[in-house]
């Protein structure tokens, strides 16, 4: 159906605000971290990027990053591994639990995290674990492997199991089946996964706020900025970790540009 | 005749307390085209995946020449089937599929990909289709390559699932033939099965009819065709009319206002006495129906034309029949029935082109 010409312009202001209302408040932070002045104040008088500096130069600033990185990577991986194995039991096979086994695993998604982080918090105390930033891998994996497990679900669904009878009929065995056919399958699935858990990991405030102990990762830090102690390396830390989160994207759909661009190549 | 190539022996298959295979024993010949049909729900899939190894029978053996494989799992077997979804990995190039069952034995790459430019050449697809993906394949394209990939495999027996029940008639037909000229130049052992009797009919040279978990019948097409043993066989194959006839004291009672000659008035209560049967059914397909009273005509009943149908080369007509109720017959155009619907009519057929159902 073709829209008509009234429609297209409500849609097309539609769209506009709702482009304003997402990315204006970002907007804000990133004229917050350029201005000279130690509080914000529009008009901005003077523009400076000593705060970019600064965040450069900065020890604490480098320490958050390395912290929220590792556990970024971490979570990351083994989020894939879990969500891989999680979604095949999912999606692919038949099992007595199975349907248990769907509803209990999709449930942390849906627990609100301050409560989840607690509940891990009173759990590593009562075990003796002292909360650092390695708890907090685990609190991640516990809201994002959730997830994982779904997107890779979702793609597992839409698997002809047929193509793996066919692999194992023409003599291929258990391991070469999962080599050859099942993992480049579900691999788009798994990189997606992937993407999504490092992002959620790297932005995560709530579990790591009741499980990294001693150590900060740069949302924490942010909070406590805000809440005690603000100067404009705040929004620049906030800008500098926007920055991290875009690059990953921006690099993920480029990385999946050139390999199609290579497969069209290849023919 | 030379010794079996699979041999079932007394084959169930039970899920639960559902009986799909009810000891079923079949004997396969070297180099046969067998083709399994029967309605959706008759156990053909499952009997086929028995065969391949995607499942074990719950009793009986399956042997492959001497050697007992039902234990056997499908990668263990000599033996490849041709998915209905043709189950084509979507993330491999045509070359690559056709490939896979080499790469799998660790063929070397020249050599696979030597061997997979003669198939694409004997399948009549262009070498250019080596690099080509999956889906920028037509439908038939993707038949001749899940075939091209069986055929590397190079198997002692193939198997096919219905892969030609997704395509449009045109290309269905088309294919048919090729498949049949494909067994002939190959040689190898063909085993297909299928709901649609046309198909089978056209590849096969024995067909197998399957109903509720047994076969009904094993018989080349024109025997089936011709002499069903049941009720069931003679309208799976297609239009027919079948008349059911009693004894009744030592009298042969015909159904309606039928007119029989005294030959097979005799002939057919001579044939049920013989049987001990105390009924029978004649099956006469339709083309056997003629329009008036010919010479030898040993059946002959007044009707009345209800309709007629375009088959294209043929033309079907309704007849109401006095007493028999519905009498389907076809004709083709030069012998076609000079009225329309509304007339009266003659029909009359022979008992040679007849055959007897014994039994209900």
């Amino acid at each position: 159906m073709k829209p008509s010409y009234s429609t297209k312009i409500v849609l097309f202001a539609y769209g506009i605000l709702a482009i304003i209302f997402l990315y204006l408040p970002l907007l804000s932070v990133s004229f917050a971290s350029i201005s000279r002045a130690r509080y914000l104040t529009f008009p901005i008088k003077a523009y400076s990027f000593k705060w970019y500096t600064k965040a450069f130069e900065s020890d604490t600033v480098t320490d958050l990053v390395i912290i929220s990185l590792k556990v970024a990577s971490i979570v990351t991986i083994v989020s894939m591994v879990l969500g891989f194995f999680g979604a095949l039991a999912f999606a692919r096979y038949n099992w007595r639990f199975r349907h248990l086994f769907q509803k209990v695993i999709l449930l942390p998604i849906f627990f609100p995290q301050a409560v989840l982080g607690l509940a891990l918090l009173i759990w590593f105390n009562s075990l003796g674990v002292i909360p650092t930033w390695k708890t907090a891998i685990i609190s991640h994996l516990v809201w994002i492997s959730p997830i994982t497990t779904l997107i890779i679900a979702i793609r597992a669904y839409s698997f002809d199991s047929s193509l793996e009878e066919a692999a194992r009929d023409m003599g291929a065995s258990t391991f070469t089946i999962f080599r050859e056919v099942t993992l480049p399958l579900l691999m788009p699935g798994v990189i997606s996964a992937g993407l999504f858990s490092f992002l959620l990991s790297w932005g995560n405030f709530p579990l790591s706020l009741f499980t990294t102990g001693a150590d900060l990762t740069m949302p924490e830090w942010l909070y406590a900025k805000m809440i005690s102690g603000y100067s404009p390396l705040v929004p620049t830390v906030g800008m500098l970790s926007i920055s991290v989160s875009l690059f990953v994207i921006v690099f993920a759909f480029a990385v999946a540009h050139l390999v199609r661009m290579i497969k069209q190549a290849r023919i | 005749m030379s010794d079996p190539i699979l041999q079932l022996k007394n084959i169930r298959k039970n899920f639960d307390t559902f009986e799909a295979i009810k000891d079923i024993s079949l004997d396969i010949r070297e180099g046969e085209f067998l083709t399994i049909v029967g309605p959706s729900g008759s156990g053909k899939t499952t009997l086929i995946r028995l065969m391949v190894g995607m499942d074990e029978p719950s009793s009986g053996e399956i042997w492959l020449r001497d050697e007992r494989i039902d234990k056997l799992p499908a990668n263990k077997r000599p033996t490849c089937m041709v998915f209905q979804s043709l189950a084509l990995f979507p993330h491999r190039s045509v070359g690559e599929n056709i490939e896979f069952p080499l790469k799998i034995r660790g063929v070397d790459l020249q050599v696979r990909r030597q061997k997979a430019l003669e198939l694409l050449e004997l399948l009549r697809l262009p070498q250019s289709y080596h690099g080509k993906r999956i889906h920028e394949c037509s439908g038939g394209e993707r038949q001749r390559v899940a075939l091209a990939r069986a055929l590397a495999f190079d198997p002692e027996i193939l198997f096919f699932d219905e892969p030609l029940s997704a395509l449009d008639y045109r290309l269905r037909k088309t294919l048919e033939k090729e498949l049949k000229a494909l067994h002939e130049k190959t040689g190898k052992t063909f085993v297909y099965i299928t709901h649609s009797l046309e198909e089978a009919m056209v590849m096969s040279d024995r067909i197998a009819i399957m109903k509720a978990g047994v076969f009904e019948q094993i018989d080349p097409a024109r025997e089936i065709y011709s002499r069903p043993v049941s009720r069931f066989v003679a309208e799976f194959m297609g239009e027919v009319n079948l008349i059911p006839f009693k004894i009744a004291g030592k009298v042969l009672t015909s159904p309606g206002e039928i007119m029989l000659s005294k030959s097979v008035t005799s002939d057919i209560s001579g044939q049920l006495k013989k049987a001990n049967a105390s009924c029978g059914t004649i099956v006469v397909r339709p083309e056997f129906v003629a329009f008036g009273k010919g010479q030898a005509a040993d059946f002959s009943v007044e009707g009345r034309v209800l309709q007629d149908y375009e088959l294209g080369s043929r033309i079907q007509y309704e007849v109401e029949a006095a007493g028999l109720g519905l009498v389907t017959i076809e004709k083709l155009r030069m012998d076609m029935f000079d009225g329309k619907p509304g007339d009266q009519c003659t029909l009359s057929w022979a008992m040679s082109d007849c055959h007897l159902i014994v039994g209900e």
